[in-house]
């Protein structure tokens, strides 16, 4: 069976996928964010929308960091069950809006933030909830 | 801008269901081989190699590849950090597909998980 115990070469992993997990979500925006005057109404905008946007530099290492956080993610859980390393992972619900406030210069209501807390809260009680099935093996 | 909301709401949904479509394919792909974990490196590149040749496989690489190119559109239209929220809804989608159509089992704490997660996203929606 796996262990449970979270070491600190695994809690570095967990914030580097955070980390990672956040950059990926950053690149992409900033790949479309330069394609956004773009209106995509029919397919031969859809095309010339398509074809901008693949040749962007932030597409392509938002694609190289999904692939690095796909091994990074496959270490982690080798190591550590699923339930316990979901919601350290979560935390990347906190750090996409961060980033979308110091670098993209959005704005979050206080609305926006209980809603991402709740969002938060949810997916951390669903991880937690599989855990259930690896203590009672049928 | 209400009907901006709704186009982004929907085009979202739009990219979590094929999300889930790929994982339920990738599932599909990964149980008809009955792998047990391993750390074992060769017995881990013959089970690669043995779902590469899996049809399923390569119906949930379509899906994945569909699902990014709606999310390239959304992002272009939409605020990140609403649009990452609002993703969070895939976990909907998956939780109603493994219910139904790989009957995995349900507890109260997933359901309650599952609501927060609705109640969330409407929150972050309002605004």
């Amino acid at each position: 069976m796996f262990k449970k115990k979270i070491t600190f070469k695994i809690l570095l992993l967990l914030i580097a996928s955070d980390v990672l997990e956040t950059a990926i979500h950053f690149f992409f925006k900033k790949g479309a964010l330069a394609q956004s005057s773009l209106n995509v109404v029919d397919w031969a905008s859809a095309q010339e929308f398509f074809k901008a946007i693949f040749a962007s530099p932030f597409l392509w290492a938002g694609l190289f960091t999904v692939f690095t956080v796909f091994i990074i993610w496959s270490t982690i859980l080798s190591k550590i069950d699923l339930s316990v390393a979901v919601p350290i992972a979560s935390f990347s619900y906190i750090f996409v809006p961060l980033v979308s406030i110091i670098f993209l210069g959005e704005r979050i209501t206080l609305l926006r933030w209980a809603g991402i807390l709740f969002i938060l809260a949810g997916v951390i009680l669903v991880s937690l909830s599989s855990k259930e099935r690896i203590i009672q093996p049928k | 801008m209400k009907e901006g909301l709704l186009l982004v709401l929907f085009l979202i949904a739009l990219t979590s269901l094929c999300d889930t479509i790929s994982q339920l394919f990738l599932k599909a792909a990964i149980n008809s081989l009955n792998f047990v974990f391993t750390l074992n490196i060769t017995k881990f590149l013959k089970f690669i190699l043995q779902l590469l040749i899996k049809p399923w496989l390569w119906l949930a690489f379509v899906f994945s590849v569909v699902s990014l190119c709606i999310w390239l559109l959304v992002l272009s239209k939409a605020d990140l950090n609403f649009a990452f929220s609002a993703d969070s809804m895939h976990c909907i989608f998956i939780a109603v597909a493994s219910r139904i159509i790989l009957k995995e089992k349900f507890s109260s704490l997933r359901w309650l998980g599952t609501g927060l997660i609705v109640l969330g996203i409407v929150f972050v929606s309002l605004n």
